[in-house]
C-alpha cells in the first residue's frame, strides 16, 4: 500500500489526519459508556474510603494484591513512549513518526493513572502527600513517587510539544473543530508561524526531552521492581529484577500500541499512514521485546530453581505445579512462548492477527503482574498463628475488582479525549518529511 | 441402671451450662451487689471518660445505636436491654466479661467499674440508685514483697510480708511469687514461679548474660501469683545492676540505609537531590523555551 507521493498536498494530509475531529454520536455514545462504567467504579471506591480496605480481600498475609500488580502493569504499560519516541526515535527510525504520538498518548495515560492506581491501595488516601513531606530518600518508595511524577511530566510535554505546529495548523484549517475549543487551540499553539526560531526550539527541547526520558523511564520501572527486590522474600529477591521488570514493560507497551494503531487506523481511516509496513515492523519489535523477556524469565526461574532454596522451592512449586500453576502455564505460554512462535512468521504480523496477538499478550501480562506480586506474599517466612482462611489464601472481591477496572476506563478516556481532539498521526511532522512542508502562517 | 441415671444427669447438666453459656446468666449471690457509695455528677463524668476509652469501640456512643458489627451484638447500654438490670448484674458482666465482650476484672479498679454503671445510668430518667452498702473488711491476706540483691549468694532475694491483726506485720509464708524483667517489647519472667519458705522468703536465680542498660542495669519486678485475686498485695521493683552491660549505640544514631530521614547517607541524599535538581533543571529550562515560542511569532 504505497502511496504516491506526488499526488500529496498540504491540504490533503490535514484533511486525512483531522477529519475525525469533531463531535459525532459514536464519540458521544462511546465516551457516555465509559463516563457511566467509571461511576459504577467510583461507587466501589466510594465503599473503600468508607469503610475501610477491609471491603477487598487483601488481608494480613496479601497485603499487596490486585491494585498493586495493577500499579506495576500501568507502569509498565506507560513505558512504551520511551522505547518508541525515545530509543528507537534517537537512532533514526523514520518508519516510526506515525506512530509516535499513539506510543507518547499511551504513555501520558498509563503515567498519569499509574499514580491513581497506587492510591487505591491506601487506607488513608489523604495522606498522598505525607510521602513527599515525610518520605525518606533512603526508600524507593520515594523514590517511586519522584520517577513516575518526572516521567509524566516529560512524557506530557514529549506529547505537547510536537502538538503546537499542529494545533496552529488545526485552528485555521479544521471546520470541524468545535467551535469553543477553537480559542484554547490557538492559545496553545503560541502563536506558532512555523518560524525557524520557534521550529528550532522545539527541535532542540524534543532532542532534550528523548535524552532525559531515557534514563527516567528505565528508573520508573526499575525503581518499581526495586519496592519487591529489595526484601528477602522468595519470587522477589532477584538482581535482575530491574531488567526483568523493563523488558516486560516494553512487551505489554508494545502490544497496547499495537493494539491502539489497529484500532485509531480503522476508526479514523488512517490506512494510508498506517501501513501494513508499520504493522509488520511493530510485530517484529513486540518479538524482539517479547525475546528478551523470555530470556529474563528464564533467568529469574531457572538460577532459583537450580538451587532450590527452602523458601524459593516452595515458591517454584505452587507456580509450576500447585496452585498457580494453571494460571502461570497460560500466561507464560499464551502470553509469551506461543506469540514468539507466531510473530516468527510474516502473516502473523499482519494488522488483524498481529492486534488479535497483542491482545492476549496484553491480557497476559497484566495476570503475569499478578502473579508476579501475590503468590509469594501467600508464603510468609514467619507465618502469624492461628489466622482466618482468608489471610492464607487471597481472593479478589467483588469492589475490589471494580475498583481495579476504573484505572483501565480512566485510561480509555484519556487515551479517547486526546485522539479524538487532535491528530493521531503528527500532522506538521508528515507534511516536513513527505516535503510539502509549505504551511504559510498569516 | 444407676450408671445411665448418672449419665442422663450429666447430660443435662453439661447441656444446661452449654444454655448458660450462651445466654450470660448472672449468678444470683451477685445481682444484689450495690455500690459502696451514691453516684454523684462527678462520677459520672469519670464514668464517661472511662467508657470512651474502653468501651465506645463496641458499644458506639450512647444512644445513638451505633455499635460495632459484632456477634452477640453489644447493644446500645443506654437501652432499655441493658437498663432493666440490676446494678449487680451490669457490675457483673463488666468484670466478668463474656467472649467478645473483654474482662475488665484486672483492667478497671474496681470503683472505675462503678463509675461506669454510674455514667451508664445517667442516661436512664428512670433510675434511682438502691442504697450503697459500705464494703465488708476485707479478710484475706495482705502482702507485700520487698526485693534485694545477695551479693555474696548471687541470688535475688525476695521476702513477703504479710498485715496480722492490729497493725503488726510478719512474714508470709506460703505465697506463690514470679519474678519478670523489663525487656523492649514488655515483661519477660525470669525463673519458674517458687513459693515462700516460713521467712516468708524465696530465692532467684538471674542470668548473668542478660543484656542491661550501658552500667548493666535492668528493672526487675517481683509480683505475687493470686490469679483469682484472693489477696491484696503490692508488687516490689528494683533497678539492678546484676545485667551484662550493654552499650550498642542505637540502631538510628548513625547514618545508614534503614535510618530515619535525617540520618540518610550522605551519598544518597547528594545523588537524590541532584537527579532531582538536574531533571527538573532540564524540565523548567523546556518549560521557559516553550515560553518564548510565543513572542517569536512575527520576526
Ligand atoms: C470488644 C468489644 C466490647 C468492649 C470493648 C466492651 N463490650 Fe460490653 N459487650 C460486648 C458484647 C459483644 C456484648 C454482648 C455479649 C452477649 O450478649 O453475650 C456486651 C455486653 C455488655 C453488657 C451487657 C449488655 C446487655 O444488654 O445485657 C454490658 C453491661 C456491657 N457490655 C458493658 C460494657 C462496658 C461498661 C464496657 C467498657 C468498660 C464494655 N462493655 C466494653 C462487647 C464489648
Amino acid at each position: 500500500m504505497t502511496m504516491d507521493e506526488n499526488k500529496l498536498t498540504f491540504d490533503k494530509i490535514t484533511a486525512d489526519l483531522t477529519h475525525h475531529i469533531r463531535i459525532n454520536k459514536g464519540f458521544l455514545l462511546w465516551m457516555g459508556f465509559l463516563t457511566v462504567s467509571l461511576l459504577v467504579c467510583l461507587y466501589a471506591y466510594s465503599l473503600q474510603l468508607r469503610n475501610g480496605l477491609g471491603v477487598a480481600g487483601i488481608r494480613d498475609y496479601v497485603t499487596w494484591g490486585m491494585y498493586l500488580a495493577n500499579f506495576v502493569f500501568f507502569v509498565a504499560a506507560s513505558l512504551i513512549g520511551m522505547l518508541i519516541s525515545a530509543v528507537l526515535g534517537l537512532i533514526g527510525m523514520k518508519w516510526l513518526t506515525p506512530i509516535t504520538r499513539i506510543a507518547e498518548t499511551i504513555a501520558v495515560a498509563f503515567a498519569a493513572v499509574a499514580g491513581l492506581v497506587i492510591v487505591s491501595d491506601m487506607g488513608r488516601p489523604e495522606r498522598l502527600a505525607y510521602v513527599f513531606l515525610y518520605g525518606r530518600p533512603q526508600s524507593p518508595i520515594l523514590w517511586d513517587v519522584t520517577v513516575i511524577t518526572t516521567y509524566f511530566v516529560l512524557s506530557l510535554l514529549l506529547l505537547f510539544l510536537p502538538l503546537i505546529a499542529d494545533m496552529a495548523i488545526i485552528h485555521r484549517k479544521v471546520p470541524t473543530l468545535p467551535s469553543w475549543l477553537k480559542p484554547v487551540y490557538k492559545f496553545l499553539s503560541l502563536n506558532f508561524t512555523n518560524h525557524p526560531e520557534q521550529n528550532k526550539i522545539i527541535n532542540r527541547s524534543i532532542r532534550i526531552l528523548l535524552i532525559l526520558l531515557i534514563p527516567a523511564a528505565l528508573s520508573i520501572h526499575t525503581v518499581t521492581s526495586w519496592l519487591f527486590a529489595v526484601t528477602s522474600r522468595a519470587g522477589w529477591d532477584s538482581t535482575v529484577f530491574g531488567p526483568y521488570f523493563v523488558s516486560g514493560a516494553f512487551v505489554a507497551g508494545s502490544a497496547a500500541v499495537i493494539i491502539a494503531m489497529f484500532f485509531f487506523r480503522k476508526n479514523y481511516k488512517l490506512e494510508n499512514y498506517l501501513t501494513d509496513m508499520h504493522f509488520n515492523n511493530m510485530g517484529k519489535v513486540l518479538a524482539t521485546v517479547s525475546l528478551v523477556y523470555l530470556y529474563f524469565n528464564i533467568n529469574e526461574f531457572l538460577v532459583p530453581g537450580y538451587k532450590l532454596k527452602h523458601a524459593d522451592a516452595i515458591h517454584l512449586q505452587e507456580l509450576f505445579a500447585g496452585k498457580d500453576a494453571i494460571l502461570f502455564w497460560i500466561v507464560q505460554l499464551g502470553g509469551l512462548i506461543i506469540p514468539i512462535l507466531f510473530l516468527l512468521f510474516r502473516r502473523f504480523r499482519n494488522p488483524m492477527p498481529l492486534m488479535l496477538i497483542s491482545a492476549a499478550v496484553m491480557i497476559a501480562a497484566w495476570f503475569k503482574r499478578y502473579l508476579i506480586v501475590v503468590p509469594t506474599q501467600e508464603h510468609p517466612f514467619l507465618p502469624i498463628q492461628h489466622v482466618p482462611q482468608n489471610f492464607v489464601h487471597y481472593t479478589p472481591t467483588l469492589i475490589e475488582t471494580l475498583i481495579t477496572i476504573a484505572p483501565f476506563i480512566l485510561v480509555l478516556i484519556i487515551i479517547t479525549l486526546i485522539s479524538k481532539f487532535f491528530p493521531v498521526i503528527p500532522l506538521h511532522e508528515t507534511a516536513v518529511e513527505k516535503g510539502v512542508d509549505h504551511v504559510k502562517f498569516d | 441402671m444407676r450408671f445411665n441415671k448418672l449419665l442422663l444427669i450429666f447430660f443435662i447438666f453439661s447441656v444446661g451450662t452449654r444454655v448458660s453459656a450462651q445466654t450470660w446468666v448472672v449468678p444470683d449471690d451477685q445481682k444484689g451487689v450495690v455500690a459502696s457509695f451514691k453516684f454523684t455528677p462527678d462520677m459520672q463524668k469519670q464514668g464517661e471518660q472511662i467508657y470512651v476509652k474502653n468501651c465506645q469501640s463496641c458499644h458506639g456512643q450512647m444512644g445513638k445505636d451505633n455499635w460495632a458489627k459484632l456477634t452477640p451484638p453489644p447493644g446500645d447500654l443506654s437501652k432499655e436491654k441493658a437498663q432493666v438490670q440490676t446494678d449487680g448484674e451490669l457490675f457483673y458482666r463488666i468484670t466478668a466479661g463474656k467472649v467478645p465482650m473483654p474482662e475488665f476484672r484486672n483492667i478497671l479498679a474496681e470503683d472505675d467499674r462503678w463509675w461506669v454503671i454510674a455514667y451508664i445510668r445517667s442516661f436512664n430518667p428512670k433510675y434511682v440508685q438502691p442504697n450503697p452498702v459500705a464494703k465488708a473488711a476485707f479478710t484475706g491476706r495482705i502482702v507485700t514483697l520487698a526485693m534485694q540483691y545477695s551479693d555474696p549468694m548471687k541470688k535475688i532475694v525476695v521476702s513477703a510480708t504479710e498485715q496480722l491483726k492490729e497493725g503488726q506485720t510478719g512474714p508470709a509464708a506460703g505465697v506463690e511469687v514470679m519474678l519478670y524483667v523489663k525487656r523492649y517489647f514488655g515483661s519477660m519472667q525470669v525463673g519458674d514461679i517458687k513459693t515462700t519458705n516460713a521467712k516468708g522468703e524465696v530465692m532467684f536465680e538471674f542470668p548473668a548474660d542478660l543484656p542491661g542498660n550501658k552500667d548493666g542495669f535492668v528493672e526487675v519486678t517481683a509480683r505475687v501469683n493470686d490469679p483469682k485475686s484472693v489477696m491484696k498485695t503490692t508488687p516490689a521493683n528494683a533497678a539492678l545492676a546484676i545485667g551484662a552491660k550493654t552499650d550498642k549505640p542505637s540502631l538510628t544514631d548513625t547514618r545508614a540505609w534503614w535510618s530515619v530521614r535525617s540520618q540518610a547517607p550522605i551519598w544518597i541524599l547528594l545523588t537524590y537531590t541532584l537527579s532531582v535538581i538536574i531533571v527538573w533543571g532540564f524540565i523548567l529550562y523546556i518549560v521557559y523555551s516553550i515560553m518564548k515560542i510565543r513572542k517569536l511569532s512575527k520576526g
